[in-house]
């Protein structure tokens, strides 16, 4: 019949349909090339990484670095543990030196201004016509330089007296100010080092020694030991005496809010109180004390007078005190004597000499007053300059344009600069020759009195950008105008002068022996302590001077601020990622939330909520900021801690000429001020300026990682009273009473046996306890008897400073995703740094309570995430790591749903393909991931498997606590994070996993049993409704 | 079986004017054979749409995931609320379709063919979004659990895997009774058929000839089918409610998501069968058939579902004011007063406060008034399952990792464009087959009789 179907005919209609359903999936794998060493080099064994030891070049602070090389590449820096300065830690900005050396907008080589642009020539012809134009300039050749190693630095001096002319340093971030405050007070041409692990009380007026005054690292680290408490329950306390908290100040227990510019006052009123009782001399200076009484100091600064003498009184009686600043933050017009009034009040509490060392202390490079650089503006402008050479400086970026340094630069006939990467200043040169970065050249380093270190080139320089060390051409050019100094290279050169250092310096310790063996010695070691010259911790009864009177006229109260009548005074401040620019385009610091507004890549404009309130503005609304010298547009970012009658801009963005990331993103505060020379120190005004603010009408969605800052009650990070810990109350430990609740649910547990096998397991829930009875089958069965991996975190010990982040971001290759993505909340950050507030007030002198949590993945043992994902991508490991399989993951996303810590990143897109060669820095022992793929912290697994591998090699040796570090563990100055195996009874992380103030992150609630374990920040005041 | 004059005295089906076989022969495949105008309008726009839809996966898939709007916390959006959203929707035809059959229910008749239809084009349009969704959809058959080398299975403890089972399940039981079901009305439009049609429904009717033999099995497969597709009416989509109830998200956790959603599916199936079923009646002349008893029916069904629904929201609010969780508390307060406070509120409004005016006859009984209500409550329901997705992860256990969530160009038109894919099978649905069932409205007519003077009935 026609109406049928003959069954044939069907089953080819669907046969055929069939067929062509079966699509084959797409595959996403690109062919690549890999080619073996033909003949490897000596140092490289495929697959195993060469460390060099070297000097961090990217700041004046001078940290040892160990460097991770895999193939000849270079892919992680780790502190020098045996470096005196960073002591095996290392901040942000060391960890994204990697970053400047593999910048994809280096120069490819040297370049001759060639109309509007430039164009390429050859090293030769380029030393040649420099050598040329040096003649031609007949002894007026000006050479600006940043900090410099000491080497290269006489090689600078030699130089400029050689061919005639002037050599200026600069550094925007300058202590000039201190400095002559010291020669003032105590006769010494010293930056005074001070040791803040020896203090029970230090007192900051603004210094921000966590973030970037002086040492940061090695001040982190002082700081933590001091503030921590310690087993006898002894806490050192820290009192905050600025307009703006920092994130240093963010640590402080105490906090009084002082008008911009009161500091000296306030100084010198409790060094007023102290003499006044009778516990301290301060010589010469009696009389300038008693015109400032703490109700002067209290009507000048805006903060009771009684809170003043308090802190007096704390100050001399509560053991050994330091006072430090005011920093470059709150380097206003009486800077030096703000200074000078630190040190008083350090000098009559009897600190000089205990916790403020004049001997040791740090060389001048950190003091290059701004005034020598207006002489060389002068000199620029007048015609005075031949030929102007600028190395390690970006003046044109870090001057504002009232200096005139653009103008100046200008008429100068040739200009140089050895930069190795764009910036401001070279876009205006006429010459450049980049130099190398440092990690690929020698040098030295003398950052204080007593510390020689090596700076060795860890790999050969990146191919693809032919740079030569300045060093080089230095010497090349001295032989070019006919003299030799005696070396062909730099590398030469610095051995010779490392030759006579040994022959000068008898060294305390270190490496002896014949010279080559030596110098290798020197090299891996990478420092020669100078016998005889304290690395200040001790010092001299007779270092300890008393003060001299001032040789200058000096004004002490509040300082001249420009823009009279104008509603906000401008305080501009150094960033901790960018510094003073210099590292804005580095991604990996650029999109670093900023410790203190979690802010990344664009700039903002900090004003206080009531302030705010009273313009009618939300955080947001972009704004114009209007100087007398000028004017920006930012957003407001409503901050508590800082004055309302302040704003506050960090330093760092708004490039013209930096590079990719750099260019367009954040806003330049130096356009707001004038160049002003502070007195007597010369030193350049920061706080210089007040501002009025406007709204525009726009809105800018910021790119932040911050969703509230408010804890509402939950048990994220609680603190503990001090008081009230065991150590110092002596009552029962809070195991004891853990213990007497586990005893009562047990029974209650017992009662829900309904005698069909199933049993719930009373369990206390710690990370040793994983994996419960019940789950141990299906590879889980030996897990007992194997480690747990698990991390204790001392929240008493953590700044805040965030280096945590970037150094996982370089040991995991965890991408950076841009400015949009961050404002949709698309942060790849495997770790980020929470922060609560607790107690603030920007209005008058009290406690000060915020928390700061490092949050990662939490290893739960009974993880949310792990049962949901419908693909076993987020496993868990026998030894207690969360595991997350990225070539198995499809993407749905469950898992960073079910996660309550929200510790899962999602790649949204491929972030991994970044221009060349940034890729070179990848850690080849971690998957690069691709986009649909969910990843998070694996607890550093391939650091575990590295060393369980070489254990096993070397013959099946247990392997020792604190053999397996994490990178976050490894970098943290505050060595806040511990890991280890916590079933070890005697590893550090089960010890101090037994505190009393351990707990577990929103664990009483929801049962996740996290393998972290985080103890409780300990607070001087009574904290509410918490334990 | 019932005689004529009792299904009509029990109010069923269909208008008095409709009496003999013919009738319906003549108006339900009259349908099949006049493509005006306007099917042709909306068919371009149907297709216009699926082109969106094509066009805006085509970029996602070519550039990343990245371009839809969802981040971190938000990592589901709209593209999993518009899945729920459809799946939700079939749940309707089957109810009507299966259990109103076990049931005997006499005003389905009518509307079930294109109820059924409807869930099958909405498990159709759902079953997009899991590929849609995930990061690397090339992948996603790892969700299916086949035998490979490496011996991996899926996670079966995952909800998703459940859902994999649940959804493929339900469209290959709902694919199956459908087309079985049409199977006889398939023969019908071909003996009616020329050309290249006839050949089409001689293809697909299988050769049915109407024989005795062949009915006696066809009634008996449909009512082992209906009985198989009963259970999953109540279970698919409570799988699909355990994707957030298995979750610890406050908002998500709770242990009244199953009936809750399974009563919201009903309800929002309903209101969109009613949404497609006006304009249908209102194009093709269909008045007879589609009568206001059937829709004064069918309000009647979307009423008890909407109190049922309203009372989950009471329960939610009120559970979790009651727990004393702060958590639980500030996720809720959050939700009426919070960043999406407009969602909640048009879900509030829409899902319960409008379905009240259906407690009144007039209104059941005035087609305008339901097409309106109709198309208030899919909103509402699209906006329950934001509210409950999105709007409990932006706000969840770390305030510090609270966020705001922005649906994109490319969702947006996904979103648009999966209405576009639904209408565009269901526009074809309504040309080629009768969307009408021809042969169960034939069994509560009189039968054909030989001589005339039998027709007439009182």
């Amino acid at each position: 019949m026609s109406n049928d179907v003959k069954r044939r005919d069907f089953l080819k209609v669907v046969g055929v349909s069939g067929a062509g359903a079966g699509l084959s999936g797409c595959s996403t794998e690109e062919v690549e090339k890999l080619l073996p060493y033909v003949i490897p080099p000596d140092d490289i064994t495929p697959g195993v990484a060469t460390w060099y030891t070297t000097v961090c070049g990217e700041c004046p602070a001078g940290c040892g670095v160990w460097a991770r090389t895999r193939e000849g590449r270079a892919v992680k820096l780790e502190g020098n543990p045996a470096h005196p300065i960073s002591k095996g830690a290392l901040c942000q900005r060391g960890h994204a030196s990697l970053q400047g050396l593999y910048n994809p907008d280096r120069y490819p080589g040297p370049m001759l201004r060639d109309g509007g642009g430039f164009r390429h020539v050859t090293w030769d012809e380029a030393e040649a016509l420099l050598a040329e134009r040096i003649q031609g300039a007949a002894g007026n050749v000006l050479l600006v330089s940043g900090h410099t190693g000491p080497t290269l630095s006489a090689l600078f001096d030699s130089f400029v007296t050689g061919v005639g002319g002037f050599r200026v340093e600069h550094e925007a971030l300058s202590e000039a100010p201190l400095r002559e405050a010291a020669r003032i007070a105590f006769g010494q041409d010293v930056l005074p080092h001070y040791a803040l692990a020896e203090a029970r009380l230090i007192v900051s007026f603004g210094a921000d020694f966590v973030e970037t005054w002086l040492s940061p690292v090695e001040y982190g680290k002082d700081f933590a030991r001091a503030t921590a408490v310690d087993s006898a329950g002894s806490k050192g306390r820290f009192v905050a005496v600025m307009p703006r908290l920092s994130l240093t100040g963010l640590n402080a227990d105490e906090w009084l809010p002082i008008q911009p510019g009161a500091e000296a006052a306030v100084a010198l009123a409790m060094a007023g109180h102290i003499v006044a009782s009778g516990r301290g001399d301060a010589g010469p200076y009696a009389g300038l004390l008693q015109d400032f009484t703490p109700a002067v100091a209290a009507q000048l600064s805006g903060v009771s007078a009684e809170a003043i003498e308090e802190l007096a009184e704390q100050f001399v009686s509560e053991g050994p005190s330091v006072a430090v600043g005011p920093g470059v933050a709150g380097q206003h017009r009486n800077a030096t004597a703000a200074n000078l009034a630190v040190l008083i009040l350090n000098s009559v509490a009897g600190n000089v000499g205990r916790t403020v060392h004049l001997q040791g202390g740090w060389t001048g490079q950190k003091a290059r007053p701004y005034a020598e650089m207006q002489q060389a503006i002068q000199g620029m402008a007048s015609g005075g300059v031949g030929v102007v050479m600028v190395h390690g400086a970006n003046p044109a970026y870090t001057l504002p344009a009232a200096s005139g340094f653009e103008d100046a630069f200008g008429r100068v006939p040739f200009k140089v600069s050895f930069a190795s990467a764009p910036d401001e200043t070279a876009a205006l040169a006429d010459l450049i020759l980049p130099d190398l970065h440092y990690l690929e050249s020698w040098g030295d380093s003398n950052p204080r009195s007593g510390i020689h270190a090596i700076q060795q080139p860890v790999m050969r320089p990146v191919t693809m950008f032919d740079g030569k060390q300045t060093g080089d051409v230095m010497l090349s050019l001295f032989a070019r105008l006919g003299r030799d100094l005696g070396s062909a290279t730099f590398r030469d050169h610095l051995r010779a002068a490392w030759g006579e250092l040994r022959s000068s310096v008898a060294a305390s310790s270190g490496p002896d022996g014949a010279d080559d063996a030596w110098w290798r010695d020197v090299l891996r070691s990478g420092v020669l302590p100078e016998a005889g010259v304290a690395t200040g911790t001790q010092d001299d009864a007779s270092v300890s001077p008393p003060l001299r009177s001032p040789d200058s006229v000096l004004a002490f109260d509040l300082p001249e601020i420009d823009g009279d009548g104008m509603d906000f005074t401008l305080l501009v401040y150094p960033s901790s990622r960018l510094y003073d620019g210099r590292f804005a385009n580095r991604p990996w610091l650029v999109e670093l939330p900023d410790p203190v507004t979690k802010l990344a890549w664009h700039g903002w404009v900090e004003m206080h909520p009531d302030a705010a309130e009273r313009l009618g503005l939300r955080n947001g609304d972009v704004v114009t900021v209007t100087s007398p010298h000028g004017s920006l547009e930012a957003p407001v970012y409503l901050y508590k801690g800082i004055r309302p009658e302040a704003v506050a801009i960090s330093m760092g963005g708004g490039h013209t000429n930096m590079g990719r990331f750099a260019d367009g993103h954040g806003v330049n505060p130096m356009v707001l001020l004038p160049a002003a020379v502070e007195q007597p120190s010369g030193a350049f005004v920061q706080v210089a300026t007040g501002v009025t603010v406007e709204a525009t009408g726009a809105w800018k969605r910021m790119a932040t990682i911050e969703g509230s800052d408010d804890q509402l009650g939950r048990p994220i990070a609680p603190a503990v009273e001090l008081a009230t810990l065991s150590a110092v109350a002596g009552s029962a430990s809070a195991e004891d009473v853990g213990e007497a609740e586990a005893e009562v649910h047990h029974d209650e547990l017992q009662e829900l046996n309904l005698g069909g096998g199933f049993v719930p397991v009373p369990t206390e829930g710690r990370p040793e306890d994983f994996p419960l009875p019940g789950s141990r089958y299906g590879g889980y069965e030996d897990a007992l008897s194997g480690p747990r991996w698990a991390m204790a975190i001392d929240l008493d010990k953590c700044t805040g400073c965030s280096a945590c982040v970037t150094a996982c971001q370089a040991e995991n290759n965890v991408p950076w995703v841009g400015e949009e993505m961050i404002a949709m909340g698309r942060n790849m950050g495997w770790i980020r740094l929470e922060r609560y507030y607790e107690t603030i007030d920007a209005t008058q002198a009290g406690p000060l309570d915020v928390r700061l949590l490092p949050m990662m993945c939490q290893h739960c043992g009974n993880a949310p995430c792990e049962p949901v994902c419908p693909v076993f991508a987020a496993y868990h490991t026998p030894e207690g790591i969360n595991a997350q399989v990225y070539n198995r993951c499809v993407g749905t996303r469950y898992c960073a749903n079910n996660c309550p810590y929200k510790v899962r990143v999602f790649n949204w897109y491929t972030y991994t393909d970044v221009p060349a060669p940034m890729n070179w820095q990848y850690n080849p022992d971690v998957t690069v991931r691709e986009g649909g793929v969910m990843e998070k912290c694996t607890m550093c697994v391939q650091r575990v498997r590295e060393v369980q591998n070489k254990a096993a090699l070397e013959g099946s040796r247990p392997i020792a606590d604190g053999e397996i570090v994490t990178a976050c563990q490894q970098t943290c100055p505050a060595e806040a994070i511990t890991f280890g195996n916590i079933r070890d009874p005697e590893s550090r992380v089960a010890q101090l996993v037994e505190s009393e103030r351990t707990y577990r992150v929103l664990d009483e609630l929801i049962n996740t049993q996290p393998g972290v374990s985080y103890l409780k920040k300990v607070t001087f005041h009574a904290v509410e409704g918490e334990s | 079986m019932a005689t004529a004059t009792e299904t009509r005295a029990r109010g069923a089906v269909p208008h008095p004017d409709v009496t003999s076989y013919s009738d319906v022969n003549r108006d339900i495949l009259a349908i099949l054979q006049r493509p005006g105008k306007g099917w042709w309008a909306l068919f371009g726009l149907a297709t216009a749409g699926v082109g969106l839809l094509l066009f805006s996966w085509g970029i996602q898939l070519v550039k990343g995931i990245g371009v839809a709007g969802i981040s971190k916390p938000v990592g589901w959006g709209v593209y999993i609320t518009t899945f729920v959203f459809w799946v939700g929707i079939a749940h309707s035809g089957t109810l009507v379709s299966a259990i109103l059959f076990l049931f005997r229910a006499p005003w389905r008749q009518s509307i079930y063919r294109a109820a059924e239809a409807m869930t099958v084009f909405a498990v159709m349009t759902a079953g997009l979004f899991p590929l849609i969704h995930v990061g690397r959809p090339w992948l996603a058959y790892w969700l299916v659990p086949y035998p490979n080398s490496r011996y991996l299975w899926p996670n079966f403890r995952s909800p998703l895997v459940w859902d994999v089972f649940a959804v493929t399940t339900y469209f290959t039981v709902s694919a199956t009774f459908f087309y079985l079901g049409a199977i006889p009305d398939i023969a019908a439009a071909r003996e009616a058929a020329t050309g290249l049609r006839k050949k089409f429904y001689q293809f697909i009717s299988l050769g049915w000839r109407g024989t005795d033999r062949e009915w006696h099995h066809f009634g008996k497969a449909y009512i082992f089918l209906a009985a198989l597709a009963t259970p999953l009416v109540l279970s698919v989509h409570s799988v699909v409610s355990w994707d957030f109830a298995m979750g610890i998200t406050p908002g998500w956790h709770a242990t009244i998501f199953a009936p809750y959603f399974v009563a919201g599916a009903i309800f929002s199936g309903m209101a969109m069968v009613i949404t497609l079923t006006i304009p249908l009646r209102k194009v093709f002349g269909l008045q007879a058939y589609l009568t206001t008893k059937h829709y004064d029916a069918m309000a009647k069904l979307i009423l008890l579902t909407s109190m049922i629904v309203l009372y989950a929201y009471l329960t939610e609010f009120f559970m979790a004011w009651y727990s004393g969780e702060e958590i639980e508390r500030t996720s809720f307060w959050d939700r009426l007063f919070g960043s999406y406070w407009w969602a909640t509120w048009t879900m509030l409004v829409c899902n319960g406060i409008m379905p009240i005016m259906l407690w009144f006859k007039r209104v059941r009984r005035s087609i305008p008034a339901l097409f309106v209500i109709s198309i208030f409550i899919n909103i509402g329901m699209w906006f329950e399952r934001f509210v409950i997705i999105v709007v409990s992860q932006h706000h969840e256990y770390m305030p510090f990792a609270w966020g705001v969530y922005r649906p994109s160009m490319v969702e947006m038109g996904i979103l648009i464009g999966s209405f576009a894919w639904f209408g565009f099978w269901f526009l074809l649905f309504c040309r080629l087959l009768p969307p009408v069932a021809i042969a169960e409205l034939k069994e509560v007519l009189p039968a054909p009789m030989r001589r005339k003077e039998a027709i007439d009935h009182g």
